[in-house]
């Protein structure tokens, strides 16, 4: 991973400057909007109990079975056996599952925080394999080696070996950016800029989420939809076979920006304070330019899990 | 061998009685949770309230919110009751014998607000792949 951009640092260094002032609309926020941390039973006659503060830490963990499929060719799927939930909130900085925050502003309507956070694409790249390929002339019956031709980019070695197939490596970028989170009585929406600020794909994404959620006595479903725009350095980068990776089995492609897709559902059923059962099924919608691309065999990355989840 | 493999079970069971003795009092009340979501502030409830006992007896059945008992049943070694109740905070259903403090078994109902008072961390969606 290369981390050479300072501007990571000098946004983060802004965003403690305006603490104060964050912290000043916050309290007004907080005075005019502050819901009663415990709302006394009106038939309990004994003095009202008063929930105890959120600790900073929040721990969970997911167990049991589920997979991300991989879109790039030559891969393997991703599993889904343990799913951590880690998170700690101070405040104005958070930690929340490697995603480095500060809370600019924390209104009653919005929060508006900057994240720095790893490039989620680069997970893909993990898990693939490398194939060797033998190239034959089949002419007349007859099979023969293919014979090399002068200048061919790559290896430079004759047809007649087998000719590796390999998924180009990809870094993480760290990416900082500005998100807006949204909340009410329509349900929850969240928008995302983000800019890659360790010099690996110069590139940046926009992306826009809305989710819902309904409670049914033990029951929580939420269902949520959301669109992303990359930016074709970001897109090139990671999907795009560049010049100096095109082999004779993979050719040369460039992505160009684009906008992908997903829909999701997640359903709980609470089988006591801490645990539930949890569910979950989402549909990822490359974009079409990144479908296009060689080292891309499937246009869509479908993920579910189903198991047991702690809250600690 | 096996004889004296035996004995050490047998005598690991018999010790079992004094640790694992059923009380004489069960309750039973479903369901024990109420699941709100982040606007809500009470859900209704309508509680399913079983007991047994082993002996006897005159035992009444209480609610933390309620000054007096919700019902009592005289010389009885079971009891079945219904109750709708509005439930904003954690409580306990308990028995007791009529006219007294002690509480032969107890029920608590705890309260699972989903989500998070910080808003925060109740606005921060976890990525498209995580699965909490």
């Amino acid at each position: 991973m290369k981390i050479t951009n300072l501007r990571y640092l000098a946004v983060l260094a802004a965003a403690w400057a305006m603490s104060p002032l964050a912290n000043a609309q916050s309290t007004q926020a907080d005075d005019a909007t502050s819901v009663p941390a415990a709302l006394p039973a009106t038939e309990v006659p004994n003095a009202p109990r008063v929930i105890p503060g959120e600790k900073s830490w929040r721990l969970g963990i997911g167990l049991g079975y589920g997979q991300r499929t991989n879109p790039l060719i030559q891969s393997e799927d991703i599993p889904v056996v343990v799913d951590l939930d880690i998170a700690w909130f101070g405040e104005r900085w958070f930690f929340d599952n490697f995603d480095l925050g500060f809370t600019l502003m924390d209104h009653s309507r919005f929060t508006a925080n900057v994240v720095a956070r790893l490039n989620s694409d680069r997970a893909f790249f993990g898990k693939t394999n490398t194939r060797y390929v033998n190239f034959s002339l089949t002419a007349g019956g007859a099979q023969e080696p293919l014979p090399a031709s002068p200048g061919t980019p790559g290896t430079g070695a004759s047809f007649d070996q087998p000719v590796e197939l390999k998924i180009p490596d990809r870094d993480y970028a760290v990416e900082l950016g500005l998100e807006m989170l949204l909340d009410g009585e329509w349900g929850e929406a969240t928008l995302r800029a983000f800019h890659d600020v360790s010099g690996t794909h110069e590139g940046y994404e926009i992306s826009a989420d809305y989710s819902y959620r309904w409670i049914r006595g033990r029951f929580s479903i939420a269902p949520s939809v959301g669109v992303a725009y990359k930016s074709a350095a970001l897109s090139d980068y990671y999907w795009g076979v560049h010049a100096d990776e095109v082999l004779p089995t993979l050719q040369g492609y460039e992505v160009d920006a684009g906008v992908g897709w997903q829909a999701g559902l997640r359903a709980s059923y609470y089988v006591t304070k801490s645990m539930r059962i949890a569910l979950s099924a989402n549909y990822e919608r490359l974009q079409h330019s990144i479908t296009q691309s060689p080292i891309v065999a499937e246009p869509d990355v479908i993920g579910y899990f189903a198991g047991l989840a702690w809250q600690f | 061998m096996r004889t004296r493999l035996t004995l050490l079970i047998a005598s690991c069971f018999t010790a079992l009685p004094t640790v694992a003795a059923d009380p004489p009092v069960r309750l039973n009340v479903k369901p024990l949770l109420c699941v709100l979501d982040k606007n809500a502030s009470s859900c209704v409830v309508s509680f399913d309230i079983r007991w047994q006992s082993t002996v006897s007896g005159e035992y009444c059945l209480n609610d933390e919110a309620q000054a007096a008992p919700l019902r009592c049943w005289p010389s009885a070694l079971s009891g079945e009751h219904r109750q709708e109740r509005l439930v904003t905070q954690e409580f306990i259903f308990w028995l007791s014998p009529p006219a007294g403090t002690t509480r032969v078994a107890e029920a608590k109902i705890e309260v699972l607000r989903v989500g998070s008072t910080d808003r925060r961390r109740e606005r921060r969606s976890r990525h498209v792949w995580d699965v909490l």
